[in-house]
């Protein structure tokens, strides 16, 4: 019995990535078939040849999520330190999960105005920024796991040994650090490559990202390329999965560790 | 003078970076909705919050979306609580062990759009239907999107906290050794049922609790799953916002910052309450 259970749930976790498969391949797929009667690969040719923008598209919507990962993974390593050690830290952790608390929706409309007198609303650095206010949030409560009684002792080690702070960060605590800040930044890249409400928003139809495009194409009732879109947006993490369940498991983990050591 | 009395620049980072943009954000709002800056400044008014606090649309709007949250992670905790005690270790070998993690991978725009071709009147499942020869055609089957009852909402919000909540329990049964628990439980008498009752679902809801609470107030604030497949009206409130900020006609922007004031308010307020609480309860087990 529970054989058959755990199959039936494997199935339905995999149908929904057969089913986008199987629509962005179909060419003629009509009431009542169950499968489609045509397929064909137009889509993914026009997507190679780049010729509907989509190629672009992916391009930017990838130097959009690799610099948010970037930025947010360094300022929030750093910053996650004085948060472990902070008397406050529960405090600040409730900071932390105040953008998260009020929804992009609400930052987004909140923030045009200012970004607009900044020039900044229309543009990706402004939706980068925007991003970057949760990216940063999300990576400085990820990494306060860090720095437990271990990564403390040997930063004391360290420096007893005569160690600069800078011999310290860079031939310590970053080796020691480098699989979680590997999680982080891929954490990170996805808040960004997820991102469709800031996109909206902050980017007033100026930005076009994988998922604006993919909205577009949904909303305009092509389902084929809507779902083309949407396989290239699961492409990160799925690949990320099959490479290393840690990169997506982080979530549950560190949430977890967040409000243990709190 | 100390140098450890000299404000951490790390933690001010993290206020600004955090609280910074929100709090603006608020007295923004604020001042805009009172008349006191922005295109339809005309002098301090509290006509715009007159005006949406006295329509009921407003108060509709919160508790739909309080409703479709807590109706949403109530739901899916009952199918993560149920799988789990279906499945047990199960879940941790074979295929499974990897295809839970599948749906983490999947944004709720893809979630949506899933939905809508599996359970839309002519998506896979009345297809299926058809197939079986239950339905004739798409209007026979049962509309599951669009409706104001929001289960469209709710069951594409389960396919996506469902696998993730399954996966917390697993890992907070074991940290908290619940296996071992319920096998005292067993031994002293109690029978499965009881075991499961009064030793592993309260350890699990103790100690997922604080986790549980944060997911129900970012599904308050869902976005893009009630846009595409939920229904016009009632919507729920981050979609509201939006469309009202959105529309040609700038008048109805002021009411957009009301709405989004109140609403920001409330988040905060139940994010802030559940923090304190817990402050509270870790107080009291460390003077226990």
């Amino acid at each position: 019995m529970r054989r058959v259970l755990a199959w039936m749930l494997s199935g339905m976790l995999v149908l929904p990535l057969v089913l986008l498969v199987l629509l962005s391949l179909a060419r003629h797929w009509t009431w009542p078939a169950l499968l489609p009667a045509e397929l064909q690969v137009r889509q993914w040719r026009d997507l190679f040849a780049d010729a509907n923008g989509l190629g672009t598209v992916v391009l930017r919507s990838l130097g959009m999520g690799v610099g948010v990962a970037v930025v947010a993974t360094t300022l929030g390593f750093a910053s996650s330190r004085s948060l472990a050690r902070h008397a406050r830290k529960g405090r600040l952790l409730a900071l932390l999960h105040l953008p998260f608390a009020v929804s992009p929706v609400v930052l987004g409309v909140s923030l045009l105005y200012a970004f607009l007198r900044l020039h900044l609303a229309g543009h990706m650095l402004g939706v980068m920024l925007a991003q970057l206010v949760f990216a940063y949030a999300y990576a400085v409560i990820l990494l306060s796991g860090f720095w437990n009684q271990r990564a403390r002792s040997l930063e004391e080690l360290a420096s007893s040994l005569g160690a600069g702070r800078r011999q310290v960060w860079l031939h310590v605590l970053m080796p020691l650090a480098r699989p979680l800040l590997g999680v982080c930044l891929f954490q990170t890249f996805l808040i960004s490559w997820f991102d469709y409400a800031l996109v909206l928003l902050i980017g007033s139809g100026q930005v076009s990202t994988l998922t604006m495009t993919l909205y577009q194409y949904f909303s305009s009732g092509d389902i084929r390329l809507a779902a083309t879109c949407a396989l290239l947006l699961l492409t990160p993490p799925l690949l990320a999965l099959g490479l290393n369940h840690q990169l997506l498991s982080a979530t549950i983990v560190t949430r977890l560790e967040a409000y243990d050591d709190e | 003078m100390s140098r450890s009395r000299l404000p951490d620049p790390w933690i001010i980072l993290l206020a600004t970076m955090t609280a910074g943009p929100v709090l603006a954000g608020l007295v923004f709002m604020l001042l805009y909705s009172t008349g006191l800056i922005g295109l339809l400044a005309h002098g301090f008014t509290l006509r715009y919050w007159h005006d949406v606090l006295d329509d009921r649309q407003t108060w509709i709007t919160l508790a739909y979306s309080l409703t479709m949250g807590l109706a949403s992670l109530a739901a899916s905790l009952v199918l993560a609580l149920a799988l789990q005690a279906a499945l047990g270790a199960r879940l941790r070998r074979g295929a499974l062990r990897g295809l839970l993690f599948v749906p983490l991978a999947v944004p709720p725009l893809v979630a949506a759009l899933l939905s809508v071709e599996v359970l839309g009147n002519a998506g896979l499942l009345a297809r299926l239907a058809h197939t079986l020869g239950w339905i004739d055609q798409p209007g026979d089957f049962p509309t599951l999107l669009f409706t104001p009852s929001g289960i469209g909402i709710v069951l594409t919000h389960m396919t996506l906290v469902t696998p993730f909540l399954l996966l917390l329990l697993d890992r907070l049964g074991r940290n908290a050794r619940v296996a071992d628990l319920m096998q005292v439980a067993r031994t002293l008498g109690a029978s499965r049922w009881q075991a499961w009752r009064q030793v592993c679902l309260p350890v699990l809801m103790r100690a997922g609790m604080p986790v549980l609470s944060v997911y129900f107030i970012a599904l308050m604030g869902a976005f893009e799953v009630p846009l595409l497949v939920g229904a016009q009206y009632p919507s729920m409130v981050s979609v509201l916002i939006q469309r009202r900020f959105s529309q040609f006609d700038i008048s109805t922007r002021p009411e957009a910052y009301v709405l989004a004031s109140l609403y920001a308010c409330l988040a905060m307020g139940l994010l802030l309450a559940l923090f304190a609480w817990r402050g509270r309860r870790e107080v009291g087990e460390r003077a226990s």
